[in-house]
């Protein structure tokens, strides 16, 4: 007799996704820079907006944080970037 | 599906080319129900675009696309169509007319009625429709689908897109459907079926059914014993599980209950727990995904300890009993097998816990002389409930000189001062477990748990020249920290509240070890502890 053994797995169905169209150059681009909130992340992230000024030519630079870094960015946060027009956000933390 | 004689529903659709249609009494209306990847659907176009220039505007066909813009666009091109087609974004317009199959062709009269209907590729109903529709305009009727030009006379469509199981999977840049998180059932667990010769503990392993240890093959057999054990049925959903947001059926918590060795009766633990651990509140996304050594552990009180045999004495946080070993290890395995924190994966800790294999103990409620760790969620003492603190692993305290209780606190003030970090106050909670011993001499010196809590929130602290050198975890935030004099010397108080220190009795009889057992970020911020009852 063979053996049926029930799939202990996560079998939930799941939209397939697609991942955004990379950017060809960022020069002139609004980009988004979310803080997650942990201490040392405006630190870096001051750092990370002086480059992509300078280096880069990113045009503008959109600033979030979310509320803690424990728990997803929620909805408002997110709805910023969208209003801001960001053509990438990095999300970045730092310790 | 609507049929000829129904009154055919009025509606307002977008077209793909910009702007609104809507239908309109008055004139022969032909709604042709389409999807772009239906070959079918593909086969019929060229008929249709035939018909629609020989009515010559007077009557309409209107193709109605089950997809979005950019593949409906695409298709108009390719194909190409030649008459008008609206986008049916949210299915709302199918649900209407609730065609079975595409393509599926409503001929809607001048007075609204539907007059006639096609289902699929239909040489005969396509000629029908035709002629129907050009002889309400007066144009002679002419065989629309010839007999031998090279199609069948008949082919079978797809199923319209308002019945498919998961209205998902949409192609190209179409915008995922959202998932429908109110769904009280989901899907059934699949079936694996192993070939003779094949070891189905080798097979478990392999194919990442567990922690690395053995787990017990959740047979069919064994699977269906566990659900005995409960009313509910194998496909309600008892929760999503963070990280994923897998659905935790009752049937997948069966098979993950069997693998870890679990009783059938533990289903009667396992089903609060699960919902215990996917409450908002306790954020067991973040206790999952963080690099800190959080792991949930679970907390047993009342009845159920004695219904189980759960331990709550000797050795009450290792390999002790079935009960707790098995509804601890079941719990992980859910949590990594349903929610996806597979370490390496979505669990990033950076030590880990030896609390992610197995971290259940009980109360030993009969050894306490105070209310059980459940009454201060507001259930009464002989409810049986289980709790969840994010916690890492027990920091032990040994105090066997004390003869009073505050000797005891004196020690257990020092554990608790390093909880988090040395310098790191007031986010961090603790559970302090007390063994018997010092309960008995705790009890004995007049404190209970308010006042162990008082004394513990007074006198743990961390003394402000501790801060005097640069930087360090826990130093840049101490304009937030209250201060305060610790014998004698200036303080930082480690905790905000006294009610950041939780007390739970639990251990053997014998031996004077007591234990301090740090949090991960608490408050609303973080993690908060949850009670669920067991029924």
């Amino acid at each position: 007799m063979k053996t049926i053994l029930v799939n202990p797995l996560d079998e939930t169905p799941r939209a397939a996704g697609r991942p955004a169209p990379r950017l060809g150059s960022l020069a002139g681009k609004t980009i988004g820079l979310l803080d997650i909130s942990k201490w040392g992340g405006s630190f870096f992230l001051d750092h990370l907006e002086k480059a992509l000024k300078e280096r880069y030519g990113v045009g503008q630079i959109v600033r979030l944080m979310k509320p803690t870094f424990t728990k997803p960015a929620p909805g408002a946060v997110i709805d910023q970037f969208v209003k801001a027009e960001c053509a990438a956000v990095i999300e970045a933390l730092a310790d | 599906m609507l049929q000829s004689g129904d009154l055919a529903p009025l509606f307002s659709a977008p077209r793909s080319e910009g702007g609104d249609w809507r239908l309109e009494r008055g004139r022969p209306t032909l709604l042709v129900f389409f999807e772009t990847d239906c070959p079918t659907c593909r086969l019929t176009i060229p008929y249709l675009n035939r018909l629609a220039q020989a009515l010559d505007g007077r009557a309409e066909i209107v193709g109605i696309s089950q997809d979005g813009a950019a593949s409906t666009v695409e298709l108009i091109d390719q194909a190409p169509v030649k008459f008008p087609v609206m986008l049916d974004r949210d299915l709302s317009v199918s649900r209407e007319y609730d065609p079975q199959a595409v393509p599926t062709l409503f001929l809607i009269d001048a007075a609204g009625t539907i007059a006639r209907t096609s289902v699929a590729f239909d040489k005969a109903g396509l000629n029908e429709i035709a002629a129907e529709m050009l002889a309400a305009i007066d144009i002679e009727p002419f065989e629309l689908a010839g007999g031998h030009d090279g199609a069948p006379e008949m082919k079978p469509g797809c199923v319209s897109r308002h019945l498919e199981p998961h209205q998902g999977l949409r192609t190209e840049a179409d915008p995922a459907p959202s998932v429908n998180l109110y769904a009280e059932r989901g899907p059934r667990a699949s079936r694996v079926v192993l070939e003779d010769g094949v070891d189905p503990y080798e097979f478990c392993y392999e194919a990442g059914f567990g922690d690395p240890l053995p787990v017990i093959p959740p047979t069919a057999e064994r699977v269906d014993r566990m659900l005995g054990a409960t009313r509910l049925p194998p496909d309600q959903i008892v929760a999503r599980v963070p990280p994923n947001y897998g659905m935790a059926t009752v049937e997948k918590v069966a098979a993950n209950a069997v693998m870890a060795g679990c009783e059938p009766g533990m289903m009667r633990v396992l089903i609060p727990l699960i919902r215990a651990a996917c409450d908002e509140r306790f954020n067991i996304h973040g206790v999952q995904a963080t690099t800190h050594f959080a792991a949930p552990l679970v907390i047993v009180n009342g009845p159920v300890r004695r219904d189980l045999r759960f331990a709550c004495g000797g050795n009450v946080f290792s390999n002790v009993t079935r009960a707790n070993s098995t509804l601890g290890r079941a719990f992980q395995l859910i949590l990594t097998n349903v929610g996806g924190a597979r370490p390496g994966e979505l669990d990033m800790s950076t030590l880990g816990n030896p609390g992610k294999f197995s971290y259940c103990i009980a109360e030993n409620e009969e050894e306490s002389p105070w209310a059980p760790l459940h009454t201060e969620f507001g259930f009464d003492r002989g409810q049986s409930s289980v709790s969840l603190f994010a916690a890492e692993p027990p920091h032990g305290v040994s105090e066997h000189n004390a003869r009073e209780g505050r000797t005891i606190l004196k020690a257990i003030s020092r554990a608790l001062a390093t909880v988090f970090s040395y310098r790191f106050c007031i986010g961090w909670e603790a559970l302090v477990v007390l063994c018997p011993e010092h309960v008995k001499t705790l009890d004995r010196s007049g404190f209970a748990k308010d006042s162990i809590r008082e004394f513990l929130f007074e006198n743990t602290g961390i003394p402000v020249r501790e801060y005097e050198e640069d930087g360090g975890e826990g130093t840049q935030f101490t304009q937030l920290y209250q201060r305060a004099t610790i014998n004698g010397e200036d303080c930082y108080r480690k905790f905000a509240r006294p009610d950041q220190i939780r007390i739970v009795v639990a251990g053997g009889t014998a031996g004077k070890f007591s234990a301090v057992i740090g949090s991960w970020a608490t408050g609303p911020r973080g993690s908060q502890m949850v009670c669920y009852p067991v029924d």
